[in-house]
């Protein structure tokens, strides 16, 4: 499904250039569930938003389902992105003016669902994510593990074929974090592919192959038994 | 989409109600502002609509060639207007009527009431669109006493205007009148005013100096046929006088309806284009200043505000939204805060109406039926949104998703340089404003403070009525026995207006072919003392000198210098060219300014004179009476001594006042104006200061907890602010002189602009903004850091 070859990032300020990706390669499967380890700083995250096509690279190639995109306008990367990535992050990132139900119909509006399709799914997978007593609250009534839940609602509702997860339980206690691994280890199982990226090795060892940087190149991949 | 849209706006608007208040109350002080100047605007730029004929009319106006300037004016003789009608082709109708109403004494069941009063030939009706409720225009002036009124009159002589047709009024107790018309009342901004019209025919017979061609003193208004050019007829008028008259100095040309009231303004004979005009243009410029900087407020809140919005922006970035979807979004929600305000601007306009009516002289109304008005209104508003709304879209819209939700400060200088930008163009205004204000405030003052070469205070005017003239001698004596009144004289002419002058006046020594232009002032013994003139030279006008021969007079200073030369111009003698009969200097007064206040006053020769030849009293109260008392004490002559009629008087120091009319609205718009943009800038400075200090709430925290002062901190928060004022400052200074400059240079009497005014300026722009910033700066200041940096 994806396939990345001698793919460059730099970030330029006034006195420092950082390599933060330094001709990384490496390829996920359909149907994967990768981990991706390193040290802080080692360009996780940068890779992610690559990944997820709301950054750019500066050199190499980056085949997404067979379509090479490295050099995609941001009009048609946001195009092919709400229609086949969600995002799940640390922080959450839901929209405080908005309830629960409709933070997870955003998405669906942005598709252009009609607005029936849109109650009848948002109702579906907030019964799923079991938050659906909780649809008419808004984020800043919700504890930390209720808000990521209904963050992986948003980032499913849409049925997309890979979700992209930054530190997903990096906020979370312990028991809520296995439960947001759980759920993301159904969605994998019902075929979504799923690459995370991950401090905890608990965590790690939910998905099959674990991805370790340093410095912006892979150092090792572990297949996990 | 857009139901999405409307919920996250108006759960962020009630959210953050100081900011939507600041955003919205802005905006519609600007909207208000604006939709008032646009009001004004439309009534000015409308006068004379009504007349149906406007384009073809025109008023036959004259330019008379001296030596020093070309005077233009309207007055025209008594016999053109039916010669062109009966020579020019081109011309359809012609109306003569007297140059202006006069004051009428009519009465009605023994109740005496004073009336404007017009002569008009009956093409009048006709040529201007003045419709009958009653009567009709081909039978109303059929007979000679009769008198066509407006509803207004009616209701004032009849209590009514129902069924008034037919009635009889008697005028100035003396002839009977009939009532054969009632008109329907005239718009106020039309340029034909009159309470009554009469038959032009009596004013023509009781008016002989009419019937010369040398003698201009009636208005004539001419309506061309379809299709006809002016500039054609133009040419036939340009020599019309000369044919009867060849020395007559008269240039006849057309002045056109639609120009009347914007472009009246003349130099060297020749249209300007200037005028009302200018104010016209000035004020519609004001008015999109204002809402400029309402929309620059708005713009400021909301970008200061992005931060906040900036993971909304993200998020929905990564959920797919495009920019222009998100450009589209907030340029809504300008729109839609436009609307609000656009609501609450018409609840402020329906409120203020009454002042600004009251400030303007006009009856204005909001005129909600008028399609054009809602129209004007909606594109006010959504200009408003648009403007409003088009940098905040645009730059929130731009956010690049991964950094703001990593939640990278926002540090993009560009949009703090643009805000910084923003504030310091409001502050430029108000600054020009304010020294604006002050200038146009001076140079009145000055022109009012001008040494008039005479005394207007405590001086009235009383037009003479019925037998006061007969009866002058005991009337003054008893003036003066009331122990109130200082001095009594007559005079044919208003002190302070101009009129009645000539340039055929020649004399020994005067250079040949010059023409100057002369007032002659007929007035009884007494005049100088009562109006405050200085006898400089010879002697004071007697009563013996209406018979004198050669005929006495005395003259002002600048009369006096051109006729004696360098030696004294008594005994100098002046006569009409190609007349014998010639007037000897007897005395010299000072120059006095009357007519143009601005400007140089002409010469002026007094000849004494009877009291019949002679329209209105001056009347100088004592020093140190009270004026009420006074008056009240004039009044009880009069009803003693003139008890026909109704006592009436104006002060000379109103009609002084009187002149500055446009002035004084400039003035008084210009300070509301001012203090408005002040306002509105403030509201946006109150704004980003409390952002400011939100924004740095946790440097502040730190700050303090590292031992700095509270005056330390609300000085760190203040400083940023005031450096914009100071280039505000900088920016607007040259602006202000270079529009102040020109202005005044369009007086000839004026001021020199001041440093201090710009100085002044400057100090007040900084002291409002520190009272702006200071409020949320020690707000911030004083809060406790604990709480600040726990929050983080
Ligand atoms: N906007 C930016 N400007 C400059 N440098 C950046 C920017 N974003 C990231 N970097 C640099 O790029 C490198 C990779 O950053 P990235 O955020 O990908 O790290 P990470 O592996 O996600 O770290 P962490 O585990 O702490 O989240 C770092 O050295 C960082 O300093
Ligand atoms: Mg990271």
């Amino acid at each position: 499904m994806i396939k990345i070859t001698n793919l460059e990032k730099f970030y330029r300020t006034e006195e420092v250039e950082t390599i933060a990706l330094n001709k990384l390669s490496m390829h996920v499967d359909t149907g994967e569930f990768v981990a991706i380890m390193g040290p802080s700083g080692c360009g996780k995250s940068t890779l992610l938003n690559i990944l997820g096509m709301l950054d750019d690279p500066d050199e190499g190639s980056y085949v997404f389902n067979s379509i090479e995109v490295a050099h995609f306008n941001e009009r048609k990367r946001a195009d092919l992105r709400k229609h086949n990535i969600g995002f799940v992050f640390q922080s959450f990132n839901l929209i405080d003016e908005l309830t629960v139900f409709e933070n997870v119909e955003l998405p669906l509006i942005y598709t252009g669902v009609t607005t029936a399709e849109r109650v009848k799914r948002v109702e579906e997978v907030l019964d799923k994510m079991q938050i659906m007593h909780r649809r008419n609250h808004y984020p800043q009534q919700l504890s930390g593990g209720q808000q990521q839940r209904v963050a992986i609602a948003r980032a499913v509702v849409n049925k997309p074929k890979l979700i992209l997860a930054d530190e997903p339980t990096g906020n979370l206690d312990s028991s809520n974090g296995n439960d947001v691994m759980e759920l993301l280890t159904d969605l994998n199982e019902q075929g979504t592919t799923i690459i995370m990226v991950t401090h905890s090795e608990h965590d790690a060892r939910y998905s099959h192959r674990i991805i370790r940087l340093l410095d912006g190149q892979t150092v090792m991949e572990n297949i996990m038994v | 989409m857009f139901k999405n849209f409307l919920k996250v706006m108006f759960r962020s608007l009630t959210k953050n109600k100081a900011y939507s208040f600041l955003n919205i109350f802005g905006l519609a002080i600007g909207i208000t502002c604006a939709a008032l100047i646009f009001l004004w605007v439309e009534n000015e730029v409308n006068y004379d609509a009504v007349h149906v004929k406007k384009d073809r009319l025109y008023i036959a106006r004259e330019n008379q060639k001296y030596d020093t300037y070309v005077f233009t004016h309207q007055s025209t003789p008594g016999m053109m207007g039916p010669a062109i009608k009966a020579e020019i082709p081109g011309v359809a109708n012609v109306c003569r009527t007297s140059e202006s109403t006069n004051s009428l004494l009519y009465s009605y069941n023994n109740k005496p009431l004073f009336a404007g009063t017009l002569y008009a030939e009956p093409s009048l009706f006709s040529m201007f669109t003045l419709p009958f409720i009653a009567g009709n225009a081909a039978s109303a002036f059929t007979q000679l006493h009769s008198v066509v009124i407006t509803q207004k009159t009616a209701v004032k002589f009849f209590g009514t205007d129902k069924n008034v047709l037919g009635k009889s009024i008697r005028v100035d107790n003396k002839q009977d009148y009939t009532v054969t018309g009632v008109l329907k009342d005239m718009p106020a901004n039309s340029s034909v005013q009159f309470e009554c019209v009469m038959p032009f025919q009596i004013y023509w017979d009781n008016s002989p100096w009419l019937k010369s061609w040398g003698n201009n003193s009636l208005t004539t208004y001419i309506e061309l046929k379809p299709g006809v050019d002016p500039k054609s007829i133009d040419k036939q008028l340009y020599g019309f006088i000369q044919k009867r008259e060849p020395k007559n100095l008269g240039r006849v040309f057309l002045f056109g309806m639609t120009d009347w009231h914007l472009y009246n303004d003349f130099k060297e004979g020749v249209k300007t284009g200037g005028g009302q005009i200018e104010y016209v243009h000035l004020f519609s410029i004001i008015a999109w200043i204002i809402i400029f900087i309402a929309c620059i407020n708005f713009m400021n809140l909301a970008t200061a505000r992005s931060e906040k919005r900036a993971r909304e922006v993200g998020v929905r970035k990564v959920l797919g939204a495009g920019k222009k979807s998100l450009a589209l979004q907030f340029i809504g929600e300008a729109l839609f805060m436009s609307f609000i305000a656009a609501v609450l601007a018409v609840i402020l306009m329906a409120l203020v109406l009454p002042a600004f009516n009251m400030l303007v002289q006009k009856q204005l109304t909001i005129g909600f039926g008028n399609v054009y008005h809602i129209l004007a209104l909606l594109g006010l508003t959504v200009a408003c949104g648009l403007i409003a709304g088009s940098y905040p879209s645009l730059y929130l819209s731009s956010f690049n998703p991964v950094a703001v939700l990593k939640g990278l400060k926002l540090k993009d200088s560009s949009a703090a340089y643009i805000r910084k930008g923003l504030v310091v163009m409001q502050f430029s205004v108000s600054v020009v404003l304010i020294i604006s204000t002050v200038i146009v405030y001076q140079q009145i003052q000055h022109i009012k403070s001008r040494n008039l070469g005479f005394d207007k205070d405590r001086l009235l005017e009383i037009g003479l009525q019925g037998d006061m003239a007969k009866n002058y001698a005991p009337i003054k004596q008893d003036l003066l026995n009331s122990g109130f009144v200082q001095n009594v004289a007559l005079s044919d002419h208003s002190t302070i207006y101009g009129g009645n002058n000539t340039s055929g006046m020649t004399w020994d020594g005067k250079a040949p072919g010059s023409e100057i232009l002369i007032s002659q002032r007929y007035v009884t013994p007494g005049f100088f003392e009562t109006s405050g003139l200085k006898i400089l030279e010879g002697r004071n006008i007697e009563e013996i000198d209406t018979a004198s021969k050669p005929i006495a007079m005395v003259v002002t200073q600048s009369l006096a210098k051109l006729m004696g030369g360098k030696g004294s111009a008594l005994g100098k003698r002046i006569h009409y060219e190609g007349d014998t009969t010639a007037a000897v200097v007897v005395g010299v007064v000072n120059d006095y300014v009357y007519g143009n206040m601005y400007g140089k006053p002409d010469p002026v020769m007094f000849f004494s004179s009877s009291p019949e030849h002679t329209d209105r009293m001056y009347v100088k109260i004592k020093a140190q009476q009270p004026v009420e008392a006074s008056i009240a004490a004039i009044q009880n002559v009069f009803k003693k001594d003139n008890p026909a009629y109704p006592f009436e008087y104006r002060f000379v120091d109103d009609q002084f006042n009187q002149m500055f009319l446009s002035e004084m609205l400039v003035s008084k718009l210009s300070r509301v104006f001012a203090a408005l943009a002040i306002i509105i800038s403030c509201l946006g400075l109150f704004g980003l200061a409390a952002y400011t200090a939100e924004r740095r709430i946790k440097e502040i925290g730190i700050r303090k907890v590292l031992g700095a002062s509270v005056s330390g901190i609300a000085s760190l928060l203040s400083k940023d602010f005031l450096q914009l004022v100071i280039i505000s400052c900088v920016i607007a200074f040259p602006i202000a002189y270079w529009a102040m400059h020109t202005w005044l240079k369009t007086y000839q009497y004026h001021i020199d602009m001041q440093w201090w005014v710009f100085a002044t300026a400057a100090v007040s722009a900084m002291v409002i903004a520190v009272v702006t910033i200071s409020f949320q700066s020690i707000k911030a200041a004083l809060a406790n850091p604990v709480k600040s940096l726990r929050s983080e």
